[in-house]
C-alpha cells in the first residue's frame, strides 16, 4: 500500500509544480514592475510574500535545496533598509531563473542547476545593506521607510489635531522566533496610548523580519512609547523620533551606494542570457479565462455557418452558370478558406483541452481507501492519462466515472480469499484507459473481478419489472447486460446478491446521454467487467447527417450512424410492438420517428430509408423519409424555454438559414423501449414536433 | 531546577494563581514546575478550551496560560471567550513556532502575551512579570519553595 502514499506524494508535487509556475509567474511580474518604479515598496514587499511562501511550499514537499535558496532571498529581501533600485528587480528575475530551472531540474530529476548568480547578489545585496547600516546609523534617522502618500496624509491629519507623530523602530529579540507575533504584540502595547497610523512591515504580514517600524499618533511622551515597546523576551531595543514632514529627498547617497554594488555584481552574471529565458518563461504559460475562448470557439461556430452560406451560394452559381471560368476560382478559395477554417477550429478546440490526468489523479486515493473500506486489496492501474479532453467534458464525466470506478472495487473485485480459492491473485486490479478513437474519447475501467452474471440480472429484470419474461426470454447477453442502466433496476440493499452492480447506473448514463455519449460494459464470468465510457470530445460542433421527417429537418451525429439502408414499406415486418426489418440476415428493430402510414398504404411499394444507428453496443434502425446530406454543424445550445421535449438536444443553423433540430438519440430509443411495454411508439414525433417547430422559431430569433 | 525571586502578587502578597490549559498532561506537568519555581501556585489546570472557560469563571486566576492546539476548543477561540467576559483577564499563550499565525489571532483577541514551546523557565519569568506588571511583585527574600 505504500504504492498509494507516493501516489499521493506526486499529486502533491505536481499541485506544487502547478503552484510554483505561478509564483514564478508573479514574481517575474513584480521584477518587471520593480524596474519600472524602483522606489515602490510595496512591489519589494509582494516580492517578498511570493519568495516565502515558493519556501514553505517547496520545504513542504521535500525540495529542500530550493527552499533553503528562497529562504536565503527572503531573508535579504527583508532587510528594510536595503534601497529599491534597478538591481533588486535584477534579483527577483535572476531568481525567478533559477527557481525556475531548479523546478524543471526536480521535475525531470536531473542535476539541480547552479544557483551561485542568485547567492552572489545576494550577498552583495546583504553587504551593501550592511555597509549602508554601519555608516548612517542614529537612532535619530531611522528614516529608510518610505510611507505611502496616504499614511503621510494620516499623520498630518493627526497633527493638525495636536497630537505629536513618532516614528518607532522596535528591533525584535533575536531570541524570539516568532517575529509575526512579536510585531502584533508591540501593536497591542503601543495602542493602548497611540494610535497606529502605518506600520512596516505592515500588521499581520507573514513576512518574518527583525524588526518593526511604526508610524504613530500621540498625545503621550516619546518616553511613555519607548517604554510600552519594551517587552521583555519579545523587543530588544526600540528607538523613537519624531515625525519630519518634508520631501522625499533622504539620503540618496545610500541607494547608489547600493547600486553601484549590485550593477558590479550584474556584470558578472550572465544577463542576456537571462532575460532571454526570463520572456521565454513568460511566453509559454498563459492563463486565460475559459469564456474568452468559448466566446472564440462561438465566433468559429458562427465562421462555419458562414462557410457553408458560401458555399451554398456557390453551388447555386455553379449551377446556374456552368460555363463561368470564374467558378473554378471561387471553388478553389472556397476549399482553401474550409481548409484553414478546419485548422481553426481545431486549434482553439485544443485550448480548451486538458489532459485526463487531471481527473484520473483522484482515483489512486479514492480506490485505496475504498479498498481499505471493504477490506479489499486492489491495485490500480492508470494508462493514458495524456489524452486530452475538453475541459467541460472532464468536469461533467468526473462523477459517473467516480461512481464507476468504486463500483469495481467495492462489488467488482472479489474478497481476497475469494479471490484466492479461483486461483486469482489475492490483490485485485483496476485499471483505468483513456484514448481517442475517431472524434470520440474513450474512458474504460476494468476490473479483474468475478464479472456481472447474466442469469442474475436477467432473473432480476423480470422480477423488478423493468423487462417481460418473453422479452427477456428473446434479449441476447449484451441487452440483458444493458439493463442494468435502466432506472429502477436494482436497489441498494439487493446489489450485492447480484454481484454487485446497478446502483446509479442510470444515473451514470443519462449524465453521458446529456452529454451525447455512451457508456456500456462488457464482462466475463469469472474474469471481470469493463465499463466503456464514449464521449464526443467537444459538445460545440460536431459532423452530422441530415434527414427529414415529415417535411421537418433533422439531424444526428454521423458518427453514430453505421449505414444507410433503403426499404419499401413492405419489407417491413412486426414483431410484438417492435417494427422490424431484415437486413442482411439480422433481425433490425425500427424506431419510426414519424406517423405510421394509414392502413391502406400498408404493403404499398413506397420507399423510406433506414439510419442503422450503433447505440451502446445494439443497432437500431431509424425510419426517416428522406437524406439530405451531410453537414458540419454548430450546436446553440437551447434553453428550457425555447424547447419542451427532451427528444431534441440542440439546433443548428445551416447556411441557407434552415433551422435542424439535433435529435437527442439516447432519449428517443429510451422513449422507444419504455414505451414499448405499453402502446406501439411509432409516430414518436408528432406531439414533440409541434413543440420542436415552435423551438426553431425561437432559435432563428 | 533553577530557582527565581519569587513573584508576588502585589495587592496581598499572596502567590500568583494559575490556570494552565493544555491537552498534554506532560506540558501541564512540566508548566506547573516552572510556576512553582517563580512561587506561583497552580489554580486550576484544563485539558481542553472548553473546560478552561469554566475553570476560569470559578477560579478566577490571576493568569491563564494557554495552549493552542486542543480538542473541543481551541486555544484562541478559548483566550477571546474569557477576554471577552473578563477583559482583565491575562491570557499567556504557549505555543510552538509553527504556531505563530494562530498566537498572532490570539494576540488580535486579547492575549496578552506568548511563550514558545519548549517553554524557557527565565522566558516564562520576564513574561509573567511584565504580564503582571504593577499588579506583581518580586519579593527580595527567596522564600517560597525548597
Amino acid at each position: 500500500m505504500t504504492q498509494f502514499s507516493d501516489e499521493r506524494g506526486s499529486e502533491l508535487r505536481d499541485l506544487f509544480f502547478e503552484t510554483a509556475q505561478e509564483l514564478l509567474q508573479s514574481l517575474n511580474e513584480d521584477a518587471l514592475k520593480l524596474e519600472r518604479n524602483p522606489k515602490d515598496r510595496e512591489i519589494i514587499r509582494s516580492i517578498r510574500r511570493t519568495v516565502h511562501t515558493l519556501k514553505g511550499d517547496s520545504a513542504a514537499v521535500g525540495f529542500h535545496e530550493l527552499s533553503e535558496l528562497a529562504h536565503t532571498l527572503e531573508d535579504a529581501l527583508a532587510v528594510e533598509k536595503a534601497s529599491a533600485d534597478v538591481s533588486l528587480a535584477e534579483i527577483g528575475f535572476t531568481a525567478a531563473d533559477t527557481f525556475g530551472a531548479m523546478l524543471v531540474a526536480y521535475r525531470q530529476q536531473t542535476a539541480l542547476p547552479d544557483s551561485s548568480a542568485v547567492r552572489n547578489l545576494v550577498q552583495q545585496l546583504a553587504s551593501s545593506a550592511a555597509s549602508s547600516d554601519a555608516g548612517t546609523k542614529s537612532p535619530d534617522t531611522p528614516a529608510h521607510i518610505v510611507w505611502t502618500e496616504y499614511e503621510r496624509l494620516a499623520a498630518q491629519e493627526a497633527r493638525t489635531q495636536g497630537k505629536r507623530v513618532f516614528h518607532v523602530v522596535a528591533h525584535i529579540d533575536p531570541l524570539c522566533a516568532m517575529p509575526i507575533a512579536a510585531r502584533q504584540l508591540v501593536a497591542n502595547a503601543v495602542s493602548s496610548i497611540a494610535q497606529i497610523v502605518a506600520s512596516r512591515p505592515e500588521a499581520g504580514a507573514a513576512v518574518q523580519g527583525t524588526s518593526i517600524d511604526l508610524l504613530l499618533a500621540t498625545s503621550h511622551s516619546e518616553a511613555a512609547i519607548i517604554a510600552k515597546c519594551q517587552i521583555p523576551t519579545v523587543i530588544g531595543k526600540a528607538t523613537c523620533s519624531e515625525m519630519v514632514f518634508e520631501s522625499a529627498s533622504e539620503s540618496p547617497e545610500e541607494s547608489e551606494q547600493t547600486e553601484q554594488s549590485i550593477a558590479e555584481a550584474k556584470t558578472e552574471g550572465d544577463q542576456d542570457g537571462s532575460r532571454d529565458r526570463r520572456t521565454l518563461a513568460s511566453q509559454t504559460l498563459l492563463r486565460v479565462d475559459a469564456e474568452r475562448i468559448d466566446n472564440v470557439l462561438n465566433l468559429v461556430g458562427e465562421l462555419i455557418i458562414g462557410k457553408s452560406m458560401m458555399q451554398q451560394a456557390i453551388h447555386e452559381y455553379a449551377r446556374r452558370s456552368p460555363k463561368d471560368p470564374l467558378r473554378a476560382r471561387f471553388g478553389d478559395a472556397m476549399s482553401f478558406q474550409a481548409r484553414v477554417l478546419n485548422d481553426l477550429q481545431r486549434s482553439v478546440m485544443k485550448i480548451r483541452m486538458v489532459p485526463v490526468e487531471q481527473l484520473f489523479r483522484r482515483f489512486p486515493r479514492m480506490v485505496r481507501d475504498t479498498a481499505q473500506r471493504c477490506n479489499k486489496q486492489v491495485n490500480l492501474q492508470v494508462t493514458g492519462q495524456d489524452t486530452d479532453l475538453d475541459k467541460s467534458l472532464l468536469d461533467a464525466i468526473a462523477e459517473p466515472l467516480t461512481h464507476i470506478v468504486r463500483n469495481a472495487v467495492s462489488h467488482g473485485i472479489e474478497s481476497a480469499a475469494e479471490r484466492e480459492a479461483a486461483g486469482k491473485p489475492a490483490a485485485g486490479t483496476i485499471t483505468l484507459d483513456a484514448y481517442h478513437q475517431a472524434n470520440q474519447l474513450i474512458v474504460e475501467v476494468s476490473d479483474d473481478g468475478r464479472g456481472v452474471d447474466v442469469e442474475k440480472v436477467k432473473a432480476k429484470g423480470i422480477r423488478n419489472g423493468v423487462v417481460g419474461h418473453d422479452e427477456a426470454a428473446r434479449m441476447t447477453d449484451s441487452e440483458i447486460l444493458d439493463l442494468i442502466f435502466r432506472p429502477g433496476f436494482s436497489t441498494a440493499d439487493e446489489i450485492t446478491e447480484i454481484s454487485g452492480r446497478g446502483v446509479g447506473l442510470d444515473v451514470v448514463r443519462s449524465v453521458l446521454h446529456r452529454l451525447k455519449g455512451t457508456v456500456e460494459l462488457e464482462t466475463h464470468a469469472g474474469l471481470g467487467t469493463k465499463f466503456r465510457l464514449k464521449l464526443p470530445l467537444t459538445l460545440a460542433i460536431i459532423k452530422a447527417l441530415l434527414f427529414r421527417v415529415e417535411e421537418r429537418l433533422y439531424a444526428i451525429p454521423l458518427n453514430t450512424v453505421a449505414e444507410i439502408a433503403r426499404a419499401k414499406e413492405s419489407d417491413l415486418h412486426h414483431v410484438d410492438t417492435w417494427e422490424v426489418l431484415q437486413l442482411r440476415g439480422q433481425v433490425l428493430p425500427l424506431m419510426r420517428l414519424g406517423q405510421k402510414p394509414a392502413e391502406d398504404e400498408v404493403g404499398s411499394h413506397a420507399k423510406l430509408f433506414v439510419l442503422v444507428i450503433n447505440f451502446a453496443s445494439r443497432k437500431l434502425g431509424l425510419i426517416v423519409d428522406a437524406l439530405e446530406g451531410e453537414e458540419e454543424l454548430v450546436i446553440k445550445a437551447l434553453d428550457d424555454q425555447t424547447i419542451a421535449t427532451d427528444l431534441v438536444s440542440g439546433a443548428s443553423i445551416l447556411g441557407d438559414g434552415r433551422v435542424v433540430l439535433i435529435v437527442n438519440l439516447p432519449a428517443v430509443v429510451d422513449r422507444f423501449t419504455s414505451a414499448l411495454t405499453t402502446t406501439a411508439p411509432s409516430g414518436l414525433f408528432l406531439a414533440d414536433g409541434e413543440r420542436a417547430a415552435a423551438a426553431g422559431a425561437g432559435v432563428r430569433q | 531546577m533553577e530557582q527565581f525571586a519569587p513573584v508576588k502578587r502585589s495587592k496581598d502578597g499572596q502567590a500568583v494563581q494559575y490556570l494552565i490549559v493544555d491537552d498534554s498532561v506532560f506540558a501541564r506537568k512540566n508548566l506547573g514546575r516552572i510556576i512553582e519555581s517563580f512561587g506561583g501556585q497552580i489554580a486550576g489546570e484544563a485539558g481542553d478550551g472548553l473546560t478552561a472557560i469554566s475553570e476560569y469563571d470559578r477560579l478566577k486566576p490571576d493568569i491563564v496560560l494557554m495552549d493552542i492546539t486542543m480538542p473541543q476548543m481551541e486555544g484562541i477561540e478559548a483566550a477571546e471567550k474569557i477576554v471577552q467576559k473578563n477583559p482583565e483577564a491575562r491570557v499567556v499563550m504557549v505555543s510552538s513556532v509553527g504556531y505563530q499565525e494562530n498566537i498572532v489571532a490570539a494576540l488580535q483577541r486579547g492575549a496578552r502575551h506568548f511563550v514558545q514551546k519548549p517553554v524557557k523557565p527565565e522566558v516564562l519569568y520576564e513574561v509573567i512579570k511584565y504580564v503582571l506588571g504593577e499588579d506583581g511583585a518580586v519579593a527580595s527574600a527567596a522564600g517560597a519553595g525548597a
